[in-house]
This record gives C-alpha cells, sequence and structure tokens, in this order.
C-alpha cells in the first residue's frame, strides 16, 4: 500500500505534449479512476506511472520514493492490461508466478502465493490450461492474478474490461471493487466509461488533452462540476447546453422561456452563457417549464429518453419515467432551477 | 450446373498435362541417380537408362570411403547445424531489437540489413576472402560457420524482425514490469513466440548451407564439405557414373527428408517472407 504522487509531471511525443503540467496525489488504499475522451492522455500518465514511458518533465512518488528513472520492476506496482498480455506459451500457473519467479523467490513461496490468488479470483481449477482455453472473462481473472501475486504497492489497471461483453464487463466490475475492499491496495484504474468511474472510483480525474480538468468524488463530479467538459463527461446521456442569454434584471432567457439565474455571481446583462440541464432532471412535475416538440423517443423499457426540439431551434434530451410521449407531441418539460448548473462561454463554471 | 462441372474438370485434366510433364522433369533425375548408384560400372556400360537388374550397395561403401563422402559429410552437418543455430539465436535476438525496442539509428539499421539482402554473394567475394584470410578463418569450420552466417542473416533478421512486429507489445510490457531483464524477455517470452518463425527459418537455412558450393569452395579449401567433395568427384571419377551418383544420392538424401517432413513448413515460410513486413 501507498501513497501516489505526481508534481508537474509532463510527457511529449517530438514537438506533441501528451500531458502538461500534470500535479496529483493518490492517497494510500485509494481507487482512483482516470477518465476522458480517447487521446486524452489518461493511458499515457498510467504507464508513465508504471514506468513504461519515461517522464520529460516533473516528478512521481510511489510510497515516498522517487521513481521517476526507476525500472518499471522497481517502481512496486503490477499493471493489468487491455488485451490482457498473458503470455500465451505459459500455463496459467506460469504465468502468474512468472514475476516471482524471475525475483527467484522460493518455490514454496511461488506456490502458496499463486494458490492464494488461484483462489480469491477462483481459478483453481484452471492453473495448468493455457490461455486459448481460457473465455474473455478468465483470461481477465489471470491477468488479475498475476498483479495480485506480485504484491504490489499499487495496481495499475489500463482499460482492463473494454474487451469483455457487457454483462461480464458489470459483473467484473463488481469483482474488482471488491477485490478493492479484500486487498486495499491502491488502484488506478483507467477507463473512457464514464459509468465504470462512477461506479467504482473514490475519486475519479477527469482529462483532457493532457491536464487535469477536475478531481473529485463521482457525487463532486456529477453534482458540481467545474467546467462544462466535466458536465458533458460524467452522467449519461450527457447534459444539454442551452445558449442563455442574461437579461436586465440578471434574469436568464433560455429555450423560449426566461428564469432567475441559479448562480450567486452578478451577471451583466448582454453576456452569452451555457445553461446546463442533465436529461433526468427535466421530469418533475414542477418548477420552470420549458416547451418542446418530440422528435424521436428511446424507449428503454422502466424509462425513455425523449429527443425534442425547443423554440429557439436547440434539441434537448429528456428522460421520462411515467408516460411517454410519442413522436410529433407538444410536450412540457419541467425542471427545478436549483437543478440547472451555469457555464461561462469559455466552459468554465459559473456558480 | 453439371455441364459447368464437366467443363471444369476438362479444364482440370487439361492443366494436369504440362504439372505431370513438370513433376516428372524433377523426378526422373533423382530415378536416374538411384537407379545408376545401384548398378556395377559394368551394368551401367551395357545399359545407361535400364533398371538396375542386380542392385548392389558397393558404390555407396566406395563413394563413403574410398571418396572421402564421410569426412566430407561430417563437415557439411558441422558447418550447416553449426550456421543454423547462430542464425536462428541472432536473427531472433535482432528480429526482438528491431521491432520492440526503441533505440536511435533504428530504421536507418533495419535499412541497412534489408539493402544488404539485395547485394549478391560473387560482388562482395574480394573484400569477403580478404576479410577471412586476414582472420585466419580459411580453412577452419569456424569461419565456415561465421561465413553462412554472415550471409544468411539478412533475410533471417528481416523475417523475424517482420514476424515480431506482429506481436502485441504489451506482451514484453508485462515481462518488464514483472521484473524480466531484457535478456530474460528474450529468452522466456520472444523465443517461445518466435518457435514457428524459427522452425521455418532453420528449414530454410539448412536447405542454403547444405546446398552451397560457392562460400564453402572458398572458405574450406583443405577439408570439403560434401557439395565441393560431389563436385569434386565428377573430375575425378569421370569415368565412374554409378559411384558419382552414388555420391549424389549421399548428399541429397538428408535434404530430401527433410523436405518431405516439413513440406507444409517451407511453403508457409516462403510466404511468410513474402507478405509480411
Amino acid at each position: 500500500m501507498a501513497r501516489v504522487e505526481l508534481k508537474q509531471v509532463s510527457k511529449s511525443f517530438g514537438s506533441t505534449d501528451v500531458i502538461r503540467d500534470v500535479s496529483l496525489s493518490i492517497e494510500e488504499g485509494e481507487f482512483a479512476v482516470f477518465v476522458g475522451p480517447s487521446g486524452c492522455g489518461k493511458s499515457t500518465l498510467l504507464r508513465m506511472i508504471a514506468g513504461l514511458e519515461e517522464t520529460s518533465g516533473g516528478e512521481i512518488f510511489i510510497g515516498g520514493d522517487d521513481v521517476t528513472d526507476a525500472e518499471p520492476a522497481d517502481r512496486g506496482v503490477a499493471m493489468v492490461f487491455q488485451s490482457y498480455a498473458l503470455y500465451p506459451h505459459m500455463t496459467v500457473a506460469d504465468n502468474m508466478s512468472f514475476g516471482l519467479r524471475m525475483a527467484h523467490r522460493p518455490k514454496e513461496e511461488i506456490a502458496s502465493k499463486v494458490g492464494r490468488a488461484a483462489k480469491i479470483l477462483q481459478l483453481e481449477e484452471y492453473l495448468q490450461r493455457k490461455p486459448a482455453q481460457l473465455s474473455g472473462g478468465q483470461r481477465q481473472r489471470v491477468a488479475i492474478g498475476r498483479a495480485i501475486v506480485r504484491d504490489p504497492k499499487v495496481f495499475l489497471f489500463d482499460e482492463p474490461l473494454s474487451n469483455l461483453d457487457a454483462e461480464l464487463r458489470v459483473q467484473m466490475r463488481v469483482e474488482l471493487a471488491k477485490l478493492h475492499r479484500v486487498l486495499g491496495n491502491t488502484m488506478i484504474y483507467v477507463t473512457h466509461d464514464q459509468t465504470e468511474a462512477l461506479t467504482m472510483a473514490d475519486r475519479i480525474v477527469v482529462l483532457r488533452s493532457g491536464r487535469i480538468e477536475q478531481i473529485g468524488t463521482p457525487q463532486d463530479l456529477y453534482q458540481d462540476p467545474d467546467n462544462a467538459f466535466v458536465a458533458g463527461f460524467i452522467g449519461s446521456p450527457r447534459m444539454n447546453f442551452l445558449t442563455a442569454i442574461v437579461q436586465a434584471g440578471g434574469r436568464l432567457a433560455f429555450g423560449g422561456q426566461e428564469m432567475d439565474s441559479p448562480a450567486q455571481t452578478p451577471l451583466e446583462p448582454g453576456r452569452k452563457l451555457q445553461l446546463g440541464l442533465r436529461p433526468e432532471h427535466l421530469d418533475q412535475d414542477k418548477g420552470v417549464d420549458l416547451e418542446a416538440k418530440v422528435e424521436f423517443v428511446e424507449a428503454m423499457g422502466s424509462t425513455a429518453y425523449v429527443h425534442a426540439t425547443l423554440a429557439t431551434g436547440e434539441t434537448i434530451i429528456a428522460e421520462r419515467r411515467s408516460s411517454q410521449p410519442r413522436t410529433g407531441d407538444k410536450i412540457i418539460l419541467h425542471f427545478a432551477p436549483a437543478s440547472a448548473r451555469l457555464f461561462g462561454e469559455d466552459g468554465q463554471r459559473i456558480r | 450446373m453439371s455441364g459447368a462441372g464437366k467443363r471444369q474438370r476438362l479444364t482440370l485434366r487439361i492443366a494436369a498435362i504440362p504439372m505431370g510433364l513438370l513433376a516428372l522433369s524433377c523426378l526422373y533425375p533423382i530415378f536416374f541417380a538411384v537407379n545408376n548408384a545401384l548398378k556395377t560400372r559394368h551394368d551401367y556400360m551395357l545399359d545407361r537408362f535400364g533398371l538396375a537388374m542386380q542392385p548392389t550397395l558397393d558404390n555407396f561403401v566406395q563413394a563413403w570411403t574410398r571418396a572421402h563422402l564421410d569426412e566430407y559429410f561430417l563437415n557439411s552437418v558441422i558447418a550447416t547445424l553449426g550456421a543454423v543455430i547462430l542464425l536462428m539465436v541472432v536473427s531472433s535476438m535482432a528480429g526482438f531489437a528491431l521491432a520492440s525496442l526503441r533505440f536511435p539509428y533504428r530504421r536507418f539499421l533495419f535499412a541497412v540489413i534489408l539493402s544488404s539482402l539485395m547485394i549478391p554473394v560473387q560482388v562482395v567475394l574480394v573484400p569477403f576472402m580478404r576479410t577471412m584470410l586476414a582472420l585466419n578463418l580459411v580453412n577452419t569450420h569456424i569461419g565456415l560457420i561465421l561465413s553462412y552466417t554472415a550471409f544468411f542473416l539478412p533475410f533471417s533478421v528481416y523475417m523475424m524482425t517482420a514476424f515480431y512486429s506482429g506481436l502485441p507489445r504489451e506482451l514484453i510490457e508485462a515481462a518488464r514490469i514483472d521484473g524480466a531483464s531484457l535478456l530474460q524477455v528474450w529468452w522466456h517470452v520472444m523465443l517461445p513466440l518466435g518457435t514457428p518463425a524459427l522452425v521455418t527459418l532453420a528449414i530454410l537455412n539448412t536447405l542454403s548451407c547444405w546446398n552451397d558450393i560457392l562460400i564453402s569452395l572458398l572458405v574450406m579449401q583443405k577439408h570439403r564439405t560434401l557439395m565441393v567433395g560431389i563436385s569434386a568427384l565428377k573430375g575425378q571419377y569421370s569415368d565412374q557414373i554409378p559411384l558419382f551418383t552414388a555420391g549424389i544420392v549421399i548428399a541429397a538424401a538428408p535434404i530430401v527428408v527433410l523436405y518431405i517432413l516439413f513440406q507444409r513448413r517451407i511453403v508457409s515460410g516462403i510466404a511468410v517472407g513474402a507478405v509480411k513486413g
């Protein structure tokens, strides 16, 4: 178990900056998730912590030791890759014990550690099989087993569930969360899937273009996003953004409607802003009403997502739990003013 | 439907005629050699093309002992085995480095190795010979092994690089995190995973080394290899065709056996070299 600390870390490939000045600390035993769209640098950042990518600038500490220039094996980390990266010519047992064998650990120790990991992951009956004879989920568990056996200070996961089918992904998500509770190690997990981030993380780090956009608990990011990017990235379907113009007296005009600003900050009239409304907050019985014309209904069983256009021509997605309208219907969407979030034109949150 | 089938079958039969002739032209010399190797010199004089009526193994014994094919055979085995093992080790290491590691001038180095594929042996004979003389490697097994390795290495390195480029990088990264040194990664991961390509390379290189005359003629001037020895038989025993053909059969036998055993590998190996990279 160890604390991971990044101090003004940066990385460039040639003239392209992939990671820019990232400072971050992950507490002992914490489950941290790096999330962001593809190309945001989240995998690169993880690989830098692992030592698979050299650091162009800044320092990395694991458990108080400066590991910026240390070899991957000397950092006390174990990594689970998206492709699992199991050695195809070795049995499950040999795959899991490879690291210990490289470290010349005694045979009894290797056997007991592999046995323990196999027990935790329910792999005992597959120990003599080759990876090719296993299903995707089993291979995934072997890859995790290989990490557990090494008793690392920090576990690193690089999109480990992306290659699994939807059902198995949900199942493994729960198992990984359980595993974290059992082992208690510091874990850093990279994903582009915000559902995985929200369900598993103690803390989420949202990245974009090599910079940290926001760090916080899942609730923080959902309830209180720092900027329009985080607000749009966290939550599914994504938050609706409507153009709002500040009127005299600080009222906001948007989507053919007017309301008082939800922010404390005084706003100058004529300023153009973005009003963020989550689809799940548009299903209230009362509050501000927005008239909309239904274009398309996505029925999901218990709920439905209604795609509609407002008087201003902007499209909006709203969740409907009780009544499900039909295409062409005119509906009134209600929302509580307090659930709206306000962002400047630069995307920064106005509180 | 049946008309089309019939026409197709007819086309196949017509195509089979030149194929059959081609096969015959390959098989007949082998038959000729084996058949005449079993005749006495007298029988051969009487009937060159007829079947051996009283087959004898005398020619094989004679060729093996009197014409020193036993010694030549051993020389060939040592040179071929040594060169093939060295080629596999070096090309696997080089392929691993060129495909998976990042170091300065990597692409340039690979281009140089590739370009040496295009230079025929004959062009570099003079500098090659001078180097061998300067290093005192002429007339040594080591010299021949190193020469074969040098001349057949570019293709082997190219093939291993192409093969290893197809393996996921994560395997090496996982091994690095597991604490393996580069040499351990090569030994525990790359070498076993390279087996299919290495087996193919071993076969192709065995064929090249075993059948070589030019390089061994230059390097092994005192101790001949089998192919050089066979070529010399032609001059020394020009009136003893049965003895000569027995020598040919002895020289060709290992390669024919190898070919029959690994036919599939040889074909797929040629395809690997052709398609990948």
